[in-house]
């Protein structure tokens, strides 16, 4: 297998070599053995007279230090890809390959200049470490992860926010599930957007952090004591420093009110409450003596600049600005164990495992059991994940609240952070950064603009909707989500509700359909409103809306009336913004258009036929040409670019995400540019530019992945021709809004390879994404490069080889569990990794 | 009790922005006068059509239309109609056009890509080092070192920002370091000019802020005691961050008197946290303005608009909320077509300039004005259009007499994208670093689309 020996060998050369480390300031001298590897394999494009690519090894050991350095982390890199000697087969190694890469990674290692080991650390490198190795069984070392401070992510950070107001359920759920914000908080800890695990443990405070934090740590200050202000009548009820900002609690905490409302100047007992308060808010812990002394003393020096509430914020800001409340702190407690490592303190772990499960912190039972010492073993953990995972309310919440808008709401589950882990690792979300031209639509793309998320909103929601499913279903998970065959599309009503509109709309249809609703809607309306004001989902009540009868009675008629069912809202319903069917390749839904205002009473006869939409009550429904996430629109826009759709970078996805391979990134020399030419598909044309032999070596690990999902245009629809979009081949011109380009077309091929399972029965020529799909979700490894990016999402860093038995007992959790990802949580939260912790050096 | 609305009213009175500074406190410092430079960015392209002096003849317009280089002085021109704000100051003024940036991000958003010449996105890690007005912020130090300017996006694309907050910038300090934006005037007044306020509170405010920095620094300092790499920069970055601010402070302290003499006048409107795209900008332009004249920087970046911002106030279509990337796809809002709406944009930005220009000049400095020492550029930060590919980034540009550029007057077109002789943004970043002292062989990534042309080096006919 690919690099095993490697990476194993280098694994026991790193831990003698850190000890080592800048113990010799040069490099050591090449032996024999490496010199003649270098002649015989590297020379001959790579010496004085050819060196190839710049690269010179000739006089290795005659150029400085630095420049040694640096073409060193070169070559490793191009050994450790196989992209070296060229024409190597990707899947075998030889010995001298072998050592001159071990020698190379031992030297930079030794000179503590190694830019591998470093990437490691890294989102995105996670898989340089082999695959096959981690789980073989044969890693003996002890799991753990490295002592840490973990930067909160945006989710920790506002209900940190939460946490110092005291708020209750409702306010937090108010807080929590819509887009309310604080009016004086920015959140500064934005994610990067990209497809895969986004919160790592790597980043830190630093200035741009501080002056942002510095402002919210002001106003919440402000607003824990403006109560007690408004007491002691230094501001007047209602007034508030911006009138655009006019929320504030209810209470301020006791212990500052004291302060506040106090006649004298507070004494050393209040002021070290108030201190004990503020750090119970902030922190969630009490003072140390020390603490106590250095915050009395800022406080007191205070008051004497600028009085008793100006003290007191002070030292309230002071609090706040705390270096801890925005690390979440893993380092340990205790003494260590025989592999040197120290098991999270109670206090340390209730936090966690807290937000490994969710954004909040240890609910009241986690916090009595640190307290009272039942979070101390591996069956502690066990016992409290359980609980947790089983709980269906403390951490329920909407998967992302950033989707809410007028016309639809994320959607609730009890535990959305298990559900954000999928939506991260597939990266559908990004559809909503990809702008379109809507005209190559049909009109029918919306882009999100002001105050709506457009066609990829509906298309993300309808995504999550499905995955919470299969997450909340929690059998065979990974293998549902890639090959589910049901969806949500529109479902705004739940299934009972909506076979109950229909029922009713078919009543009416039935009852009035040989009326003369057409040419006297007033009279059918007077003589049938007694049966109408019965019928609730036509939400009649009097005679005074006839048009809006022309308007239902036309929109059965076209789907009743045709053997269809509609869709259970009316196009004509305010806001409504249901255009996107078509991208699942299903007919549309009518436009308002089509009926006109309910307040005209016109029949519009004339009118162009269309085949409107069967609409299925009952969903998840079935829709040809569709398997799994991969498959839907959401994850095929979020992998497209503007214009066409990406091959190369949604095989690129495949390799890394589901097989678990890495592709080197694009080389500084290469303009990764498509060329344009007017009489060739997108796939010939990415052909054109990728084949040839240097190229090839990285493409092949991408392209083949990324053509079977040709059978989709960039915006997710299924086809079998693909549009040759250039001057020349214009068959019809249209404006662009009523309408729209026609151009000649060219055959898709959609024919890849699998690669890179390691299971030949799976491993070969694939027709399109249907068939790959369907092997992809049989493979092991699949499975285990979801399970590697699970544990990369809940330990917030990547694996190391010491992580071998947690990756392979969380595997194990997976298939003896018949796919449960909660057993994969529950695995990953009681392994070593999760409990243990090691000092860097 | 002072609540911050006295406070505001207070310290920098209610006197409407046009009413402007007294002309008696318009004396820069004694000493050399430093050099100083505005980098005035906006999103959604600049197209290099609308650049074009209209009285051109036909020998010119045919050698624009087919791109070939040529250069004009532009005395006896006219500018453009949107264009006209600078006429008065045509003498200082240059048109620089057929600059390409394919190096840098394009497309809709490009982040840091148009100061830094590299592909830049969202992920701090894309930041390869210090975007250009950085570079030119260590040559000519101030106790601020360099102050951002931006009216945000409202979502997607470049940084997110609440409008009237603090929050990620386009420019960057150095390699994975974003630089930090105000958002509003009113952020920036707060922040940039609390030390010399004229209310007894608000200096208890200021001195109880400092008071707080120097415990927070020792902390912090405490708690970074004993650990090891990566997890001891956790603490020392924020550490740091704060002695840096404290530091900063004492530089500002130094010049307290002259700060106080040129603390920005602004009418509430422009403090208002709705105050419109327009007035945002005007704003931020005597933010601007004040920061300069008053010492405080050299180096100003100015996001005067983004492709994701929600444009208000714009002239004809005042109570319209216009979507520039509704714009950008040409669509007419509120009766005005989406040409229109661009161009109304424009003017206005250039009435900015002139106004910026205009005060430079009336501020005493050394034998002339402080204008002579200044630097002024306009440009895109995404290229020349919507959906632009970098293949040309035109700039205006306005220079004082003691400019270290031979530029003045003139309309410029550099050589096409691809053809012998054509310059990029990296050629030209690289001029005016070689200009004021930094000898960097090249500034800002290659173009792998050239690699037939020298890429490197400054646009030698620039250097005087």
């Amino acid at each position: 297998m690919k690099s095993t020996t490697l990476l194993g060998a280098c694994f026991v050369v790193s831990l003698v070599s850190v000890a080592m480390a800048n113990e010799t300031e040069g490099l050591r001298p090449l032996t024999t053995e490496l010199r003649s590897i270098i002649a015989s394999r590297c020379l001959d494009c790579h010496g004085a007279d050819s060196a190839e690519g710049n690269v010179r090894l000739d006089n290795l050991e005659a150029i400085t230090l630095p420049a040694q350095l640096d073409l060193l982390n070169r070559v490793y890199d191009q050994l450790f890809f196989n992209l070296m000697p060229p024409g190597n087969d990707p899947q075998s190694r030889d010995q001298e390959h072998s050592l001159l890469s071990q020698w190379i990674r031992q030297e930079l290692l030794r000179l503590n200049a190694s830019k591998f080991d470093d990437k490691l650390r890294y989102p995105g490198n996670g898989n340089l470490v082999d695959h096959e190795l981690l789980f073989s069984g044969r890693v003996q070392d002890k799991a753990y992860s490295p002592a840490r401070r973990w930067l909160v992510s945006p989710q920790i950070f506002h209900q940190r926010v939460i946490d110092v107001f005291e708020m209750d359920e409702r306010d937090r759920k108010l807080y929590s599930h819509s887009k309310k914000k604080f009016y004086g908080v920015t959140n500064p800890f934005l994610l990067p957007e990209r497809s895969g695990v986004r919160y790592f443990d790597l980043d830190s405070l630093d200035g741009g952090h501080l002056l942002v934090l510095l402002d919210n740590a002001k106003w919440i200050a402000e607003k824990q004591i403006h109560a007690a202000r408004v007491k002691n009548q230094e501001l007047k009820p209602g007034e508030f420093v911006n009138g655009k900002d006019r929320w504030a609690p209810n209470t301020t905490p006791r212990q500052f009110e004291e302060i506040i409302l106090g006649d004298n100047v507070p004494t050393d007992t209040s002021i070290n409450a108030a201190i004990e308060a503020q750090f119970r808010l902030v922190l969630g812990r009490q003072p140390s003596p020390d603490e106590f002394a250095s915050y009395l003393s800022l406080t007191r020096d205070a008051i004497e600049v600028g009085g008793t509430t100006n003290g007191l914020r002070q030292m309230l800001i002071a609090v706040l600005l705390e270096s801890e409340f925005y690390y979440r702190q893993e380092f340990g407690a205790g003494k260590p164990d025989v592999h040197g490592r120290f098991m999270l303190s109670p206090r340390e772990a209730s936090y966690a495992i807290a937000y490994a499960i969710g954004d909040r912190g240890p609910d009241e039972q986690l916090k009595l059991a640190a307290e009272q010492g039942r979070l101390n073993t591996r069956q502690d953990f066990r016992r409290e994940v359980t609980r947790l995972l089983n709980d269906d309310t403390y951490f329920r919440g909407q998967i992302d609240p950033a989707l809410n808008g007028s016309h639809y709401q994320s959607n609730e589950t009890s535990h959305p952070r298990l559900v954000r882990f999928f939506r991260e690792f597939f990266g559908y979300p990004l559809a909503l950064r990809v702008f379109k031209d809507s005209s190559r639509s049909e009109g029918r793309y919306a882009n999100p603009k002001r105050g709506t998320l457009g066609t990829p909103g509906w298309l993300v929601v309808e995504a999550d909707r499905i995955v919470t499913r299969h997450v909340e279903n929690d059998r065979d998970v990974f293998e549902n989500l890639l090959t589910f065959d049901e969806f949500y599309v529109y479902h705004d009503k739940d299934n009972a509700t909506g076979r109950k509109v229909i029922d009713q709309w078919r009543s009416v249809y039935e009852r009035l359909k040989n009326t003369p609703w057409q040419t006297s809607p007033e009279e059918v309306l007077e003589a049938n409103l007694e049966f109408l004001k019965s019928v609730p989902a036509m939400q009649i009540k009097d005679t005074s809306r006839p048009g809006e009868l022309v308007n239902f009675m036309h929109y059965f008629e076209e789907s009743f009336g045709q053997g269809r069912t509609p869709f259970t809202t009316v196009p004509w319903a305010h806001g409504y913004t249901f255009h996107h069917a078509p991208f699942y390749n299903l007919p549309p839904t009518p436009r308002i258009n089509r009926y006109g205002s309910w307040r005209s009473t016109k029949y519009i006869a004339d009118l162009e036929p269309v085949t409107f939409w069967d609409y299925p009550t009952d969903q998840p429904f079935p829709i040809d040409h569709r398997k799994g996430i991969l498959t839907h629109p959401a994850w095929l826009i979020a992998h497209s670019s503007n214009f066409h759709t990406d091959p190369i970078r949604r095989g690129r996805w495949i390799r890394e995400k589901l097989l678990a391979g890495r592709v080197p990134d694009v080389p500084i020399t290469v303009d990764a540019q498509l060329p344009d030419d007017a009489h060739r598909t997108l796939r010939q044309r990415v052909d054109s530019v990728t084949t040839d032999s240097q190229c090839w070596k990285c493409h092949r690990q991408m392209n083949p992945l990324g053509y079977p999902f040709e059978i989709y245009d960039d915006f997710g629809r299924f086809r079998k021709e693909e549009p040759l979009e250039s001057p020349e081949h214009l068959l019809q011109s249209g404006n662009g809004k009523t309408s729209f380009n026609v151009y000649e077309t060219g055959p898709i091929d959609a024919r890849g390879e699998l690669s890179g399972t390691n299971d030949p029965a799976l491993d070969g020529e694939v027709s399109d994404a249907l068939e790959m799909i369907d092997r992809l979700a049989q493979s092991q490894q699949v499975r285990q490069s979801i399970i590697r990016h699970a544990f990369r999402f809940f330990m917030g860093r990547n694996e190391m080889l010491s992580d071998s038995q947690t990756l392979i007992d969380a595997d194990q959790a997976y298939v003896q569990s018949g796919g449960s990802f909660k057993a994969v949580v529950l695995s990953l939260l009681t392994s070593d990794s999760f409990l243990y912790r090691k000092s860097h050096l | 009790m002072t609540s911050r609305r006295d406070f505001l009213r207070n310290s920098i009175y209610s006197a409407s922005a046009a009413a402007l500074m007294n002309p008696a406190n318009l004396l820069a410092g004694p000493d050399k006068p430093p050099k100083r430079f505005i980098f005035m960015h906006r999103g959604n392209g600049l197209w290099p059509k609308v650049l074009v002096p209209p009285s051109f003849d036909k020998t010119r317009m045919a050698k624009e239309s087919q791109k070939k280089p040529y250069e004009v002085d532009l005395d006896g021109h006219d500018l453009p109609d949107w264009m006209s704000p600078l006429a008065q100051h045509v003498n200082h003024l240059t048109i620089l056009q057929g600059l390409s940036g394919k190096m840098c991000t394009t497309g809709h958003h490009s982040w840091c890509s148009s100061l830094g010449v590299f592909k830049a996105n969202e992920r701090v890690s894309s930041i390869k080092w210090a975007t250009v007005d950085f570079e030119l912020a260590k040559l000519f130090p101030s106790p601020v070192e360099h102050i951002e300017l931006a009216c945000f996006p409202l979502e997607g694309g470049n940084s997110r920002g609440a409008l009237d907050g603090i929050a990620t910038g386009f420019s960057a300090r150095g390699m994975h370091q974003p630089n930090y934006a105000f958002g509003s005037p009113r952020v920036a007044l707060t922040e940039l000019f609390k030390s010399v306020s004229a209310d007894a509170s608000a200096q208890d405010r200021y001195q109880l802020d400092r008071m707080l920095l120097k415990f927070a620094a020792v902390n912090e300092q405490e708690r970074s005691v004993g650990l090891a790499e990566p997890e001891r920069s956790k603490i020392t970055n924020y550490r740091d961050a704060i002695e840096a601010v404290q530091s900063r402070n004492r530089k500002i302290d130094g010049m307290a008197e002259r700060i106080r003499q040129h603390v920005p006048k602004l009418d509430p409107k422009y403090l208002d946290a709705n105050v419109s795209t327009l007035d945002r900008q005007l704003g931020h332009t005597e933010i601007l303005l004040a920061s300069l004249i008053s010492g405080l920087t050299n180096v100003v970046a100015f996001t005067v608009d983004e492709l994701g911002h929600a444009y208000t106030g714009i002239p004809g279509i005042e109570g319209e909320k216009v979507n520039m990337h509704d714009v950008g796809h040409n669509k007419a809002i509120g009766g005005l077509s989406a040409t229109e709406i661009r161009k109304r944009c424009r003017q206005h930005h250039m009435s900015l300039i002139e106004r910026i220009v205009t005060r430079l000049k009336s501020v005493p400095e050394g034998n002339g004005s402080m204008f002579d020492n200044t630097m002024l550029f306009y440009f895109p930060d995404s290229g020349e259009t919507h959906h632009s590919h970098g293949t040309e980034y035109p700039f205006i540009v306005l220079a004082g007499d003691n400019c270290q550029l031979d530029l003045g007057r003139r309309y410029i077109r550099l050589p096409k994208y691809g053809e012998a002789g054509h310059k990029t943004l990296g050629n030209w970043y690289t001029t005016i670093l070689n200009a004021y002292g930094n000898p960097v062989e090249h500034y800002g990534s290659l173009d792998v689309g050239l690699s037939h042309l020298d890429q490197k080096g400054p646009i030698k006919p620039f250097l005087t």
